[in-house]
């Protein structure tokens, strides 16, 4: 396995509070990783750090052998929009546009296939996604897990060799959690890179490999093993990690 | 508590409530300063006129002068309360040589009749800057002050004068104002001399010029004084100008620039309105969720708005008091040709009284205003404000779905035209301004520009030639005439001759009495001119009158009037109406040359082959058809009598074309600060899609810059729809002879020039502002 993302020292600091102390992991490409802390333990700072969304105060992040803190906004961006997808808590979908139009974006940006071949892939992820009967929709018509179907349609499009996520099932209700996640567990298993905030066992459960973070440095880190979609399996993963949790207070 | 929240706002929104409180100023500031241009130019022509009483009736005369005539004449006409002749010696620009800045020159470029005179006893004075009549002693000189801003004249400096044999030396004493030739437009000005110079000049140098002054009791009585002074044959080789429009000639700069001023204050007025409304519903937005939390818990609509209408309220005080201030201490600055002209004013207790009263009047249009936008408080429910965040806007009704069917424009462009084209109402601010400022900055150019052009003559009742030549002396009238032709006719550079002749005939005025109507007749009279309604005049009974006549005998295109001259009487057709600042604005052109009566005045409009030799030509035949003839150049001719007007025009455009740019910079700062802080999650969720700064500050590139052509492109239809129509509003109210305009722009500047400097500024700081991009952060929208 290559490694495609290897953290050094990491620091961040926001004034005189530093948020994250010397964190250092490597992620391998095809992973599934949770990031997982009480609240104020500095994953969501992260994650940002990682997917160069904000610059770290100190250390090295070579996420893909670039140290991507140093890139340019021009570099970054084009990283950004060929290597990695993003799925927020909320969907942030561009709201003056069409659930279509809003995921065709980045594929019609990258501009590495012809508009033609970008539309047939919206299509299908938009079938993949269960949400292809309201493509054509306003965002402000649709169901919050509709809209998230639609980010994730959106952060897939350009078949990115990452996808970060925070807390992507957030704001939604069990069962939309977990038709989600089902989502995100079949693009890894295609070979997508997964790294994922969240404070939610059941999200995860569906990780290879689980860090947990404290105070802004990793406290400890579990490793359960590719996730295969057995309900007796899935139930044991959770228990294993619930147990894991509780011994760290959480 | 309410004046806590107040200030606590203040210290919050620095920047959006001193861009408001520019605003409210700006509003406030030019309303009164368009009153206090207004009333100050009324009341200065008027306290000038009180002073110095310039006559109602003025018949200008060159020729030999029988006073007992007058006397007796004047002494039988009822309306008359008093006459004087006065004498004038008039003298060529080239007799008089300045040496002041160690620099010696003569005005022999000076286009205008020069006339010396003594000062009067009681009425028509030559008085100083401060309205008192001039004295001057021995050697002493009171130069007018039309010559002193063009030749740039001090107190104190030598004029000589050399006529003929006589040379003497005076010394600039005062700068004297003249109430009836204090205009370029008027063909003469006058030197104020001391009695004793004066006299000694009459015997030895200058022709002699008269002019022979009546005062009436009722002004209105003028016009029908001029027919029966004329109908007596008295002395008239010369113009006859009435009080009015005298009045009208000595103010029409002013009128220009108050009526340029009184625009573009409208049309700013109106910007800052839009900026207003715009700034208060950004603060609103802003505040959506204290609003909504204050509704949450039972606070009354009125208590809500009172905390904003008190903030809005005191910024309006503040910039009402600002804005009076800023226009008084600056008011100098454009009241300086006025006081120049009219001379020094101080501001009359009208001006005072109006200004404060439309400061007052801006403070509670502002309020109310302000009242009116707040009222959209009321509308927003507390789950608009919290829950749904769908705030005071409309409910955005559409989503045009239909990017993914774009085949070829790159993304960039994409999103932006979309952006402008769905939801342009978003943009309209910009639209709204920078289309009001090509309005602004184009009706004043384009104005300018006919005011140069040499077309706008035959606005002005002449034709468009190269030389103009008037032989108009009484006496040598045929010989002169005579001359003129002889060398028209022997001169191989002359390309072609027009001439006319001025016979006086009679009509009827819409009162039925007699009026007298003075017609220009010849082959090709009224060829050449702007018709109102009509044409020339085409066959011998037909007869072409200018616009202030039509109004005298109330009669339109394809009406007959009867003419009577000498025991005939003869019907005519009116075939034409034009409009003419001539001879006072009454003329009449008629092809049939009326054999029996005597001309008045020929006139020559020729036109040279090469026509760059027309000031040679112009002043060879000055000097050999002698000065029974006066030659003008037609371009120089405009230059002189428009020349006054074009220069404060040029200053007056020179400010608003700044002012435009600056205005359109500003409100471009304004709204994309606010536009950008409104779409920080947009901009955010862009960068984390990919899109690089660079893309979203083209994007916003582009947004602006379309939206600023369109509206550069509305401004430009909208100039040419109703830039005509603004200027003929207020040249029919000025009465000045002029009806309509036809605007004359030039197309490079109106096309190419000002959209490209709007263009440019706008999308220069467009560039400057967008580098705030760069601070926004993708967390910034975790953090919102």
């Amino acid at each position: 396995m290559k490694t495609i993302l290897k953290v050094q020292d990491l620091c961040k600091s926001f004034g005189e509070s530093r948020v994250l102390n010397n964190v250092n992991f490597e992620v391998e490409e095809g992973e599934f990783i949770a990031i997982m802390g009480q609240s104020g333990s500095g994953k969501s700072t992260l994650l940002y750090s990682i997917s160069g969304m904000d610059r770290p105060t100190s250390g090295d992040i070579l996420l893909f052998g670039n140290d991507i803190a140093k890139l340019d906004d021009e570099t970054i961006s084009e990283v950004r929009l060929k290597q990695m997808g993003f799925i927020f808590q909320h969907s942030y979908l561009l709201k003056n546009l069409s659930i279509k139009d809003n995921i065709v974006l980045p594929g019609f940006k990258l501009g590495k296939l012809s508009r033609e071949e970008v539309n047939q892939n919206v299509d299908a992820l938009l079938v993949k996604t269960g949400i292809e009967n309201v493509a054509g929709h306003d965002i402000k018509k649709v169901s919050g897990g509709q809209l998230q179907r639609a980010a994730i349609c959106r952060a897939l499009i350009n078949q990115p060799d990452i996808l970060f996520g925070d807390e992507p099932t957030g704001a939604l209700n069990s069962s939309t959690s977990r038709e989600i996640l089902d989502i995100i567990n079949t693009i890894n298993n295609e070979g997508t890179t997964v790294i994922l905030v969240t404070h939610d066992v059941k999200v995860a459960a569906r990780a290879d490999r689980i860090i947990f973070l404290l105070d802004g440095n990793i406290h400890d880190k579990l490793t359960l093993g590719k996730y295969d979609g057995i309900k007796e399996n899935t139930s044991l993963r959770e228990k294993t990690l619930y147990e894991w949790l509780e011994i760290k207070g959480f | 508590m309410n004046w806590l929240i107040v200030k606590n706002d203040f210290k919050r929104n620095k920047a959006i409530n001193l861009a408001l409180l520019l605003f409210m100023m700006f509003s406030a500031g030019l309303a009164v300063l368009s009153v206090i241009m207004g009333v100050q130019t009324f009341t200065s022509i008027s306290n000038l006129y009180e002073k110095a009483q310039p006559p109602h009736f003025l018949q200008m005369h060159k020729g030999e002068i029988n006073l007992e005539e007058i006397d007796a004449f004047m002494s039988e006409q009822d309306g008359v309360t008093y006459w004087q002749t006065v004498t004038m010696i008039n003298v060529h620009g080239e007799s008089l040589t300045t040496a002041g800045n160690n620099d010696q020159f003569n005005l022999s470029d000076l286009r205008i009749d020069i006339g010396l005179v003594k000062q009067n006893e009681t009425r028509d004075l030559l008085v100083n800057a401060k309205h008192e009549k001039v004295i001057l002693g021995e050697g002493e000189l009171g130069m007018p002050v039309l010559l002193r801003e063009r030749y740039d004249m001090e107190m104190g400096d030598p004029i000589i004068l050399t006529y003929n044999d006589v040379q003497r030396e005076f010394v600039i004493k005062e700068f004297i104002l003249d109430s009836q030739m204090n205009s370029p437009m008027v063909s003469s000005t006058r030197i104020l001399l001391n009695d004793q110079d004066f006299d000694m000049l009459a015997e030895e140098a200058g022709e002699k010029e008269y002019l022979i002054e009546s005062y009436f009791a009722n002004t209105n009585e003028a016009s029908n004084f001029q027919t029966a002074y004329e109908n007596a044959e008295l002395p008239q080789n010369g113009q006859a100008v009435t009080y009015a429009m005298i009045f009208l000639l000595s103010a029409i700069t002013d009128i220009t620039i108050v009526f340029v001023l009184l625009l573009v204050s409208l049309l700013l007025i109106m910007v800052s309105f839009i900026c207003v409304k715009f700034t208060i519903m950004a603060a609103l937005e802003e505040d959506l969720s204290e609003i909504g939390t204050m509704k949450a818990i039972g606070l009354p609509f009125e208590d809500i708005r009172g905390i904003y209408i008190n903030k809005y309220r005191a910024l309006a005080l503040v910039g009402v008091i600002l804005g009076y201030t800023v226009a008084l201490l600056s008011s100098g600055v454009f009241t300086n040709h006025i006081s120049t002209t009219f001379g020094d004013m101080s501001m009359s207790p009208l001006t005072v009284i109006l200004s404060i009263l439309v400061a007052c009047f801006t403070f509670l249009l502002m309020n109310l205003y302000c009242k009116r936008v707040l009222k959209k408080i009321n509308k927003v429910t507390v789950v608009d404000a919290l829950v749904t965040g769908k705030g005071f806007g409309k409910e955005e009704d559409f989503i045009k779905d239909g990017l993914y069917q774009s085949k070829k424009l790159s993304v960039n462009w994409l999103m932006a035209i979309r952006e402008v084209f769905y939801r342009f109402k978003n943009w309209i601010i910009v639209f709204s301004v920078v289309l009001i400022a090509v309005l602004m900055t184009l009706v004043p150019i384009n104005l300018m520009n006919t005011f140069e052009s040499p077309e706008f003559i035959t606005y002005m009742g002449s034709s468009l030639e190269d030389i103009l030549i008037e032989v108009q002396d009484g006496e040598n009238l045929e010989s002169n005439y005579e001359r003129v032709i002889e060398v028209l006719e022997s001169d191989a550079g002359v390309e072609g001759y027009y001439e006319y002749r001025r016979v006086r005939v009679q009509t009827m005025n819409a009162d039925n009495d007699l009026m007298n109507l003075h017609i220009d007749s010849g082959e090709h009279s009224g060829n050449e001119l702007q018709y109102l309604s009509g044409a020339a005049p085409g066959a011998d009974n037909e007869i072409a009158i200018s616009y202030l006549n039509a109004n005298e005998i109330d009669k339109e295109v394809g009406e007959r009037m009867v003419l009577f001259y000498g025991n005939e009487e003869m019907e005519f057709v009116i075939s034409g109406i034009y409009q003419d600042v001539t001879s006072g604005g009454y003329t009449a052109k008629s092809k049939y040359d009326f054999p029996e009566l005597d001309s008045e005045k020929y006139s020559f409009s020729v036109n040279l082959q090469d026509n760059t030799q027309v000031e040679k030509k112009a002043d060879e035949w000055s000097e050999s058809m002698g000065p029974g003839a006066n030659v003008d150049p037609m371009e120089e001719f405009i230059n002189q009598t428009l020349g006054g007007v074009v220069i404060q025009l040029k200053t007056i455009v020179a400010a608003i074309v700044i002012i435009g740019v600056c205005l359109v910079m500003l409100i471009t700062v304004l709204f994309l600060k606010l536009r950008l802080a409104k779409d920080l999650s947009e901009i955010a969720i862009l960068k984390a899609l990919g899109f690089s700064e660079l893309d979203i500050k083209k994007q916003y590139m582009i947004k602006i810059g379309s939206v600023s052509l369109i509206g550069i492109i509305a401004g430009i239809i909208l100039t040419r729809l109703l830039g005509e129509r603004i200027v003929n509003l207020v040249l029919m109210i000025s009465g000045l002879g002029i009806r309509e305009v036809e605007l004359i722009a030039n197309p490079l500047v109106q096309y190419i020039l000002v959209p490209l400097l709007l263009l440019a500024s706008i999308l220069s700081v467009t560039w400057i502002v967008l580098r705030i991009i760069k601070r926004y952060h993708i967390i910034s929208i975790i953090n919102e």
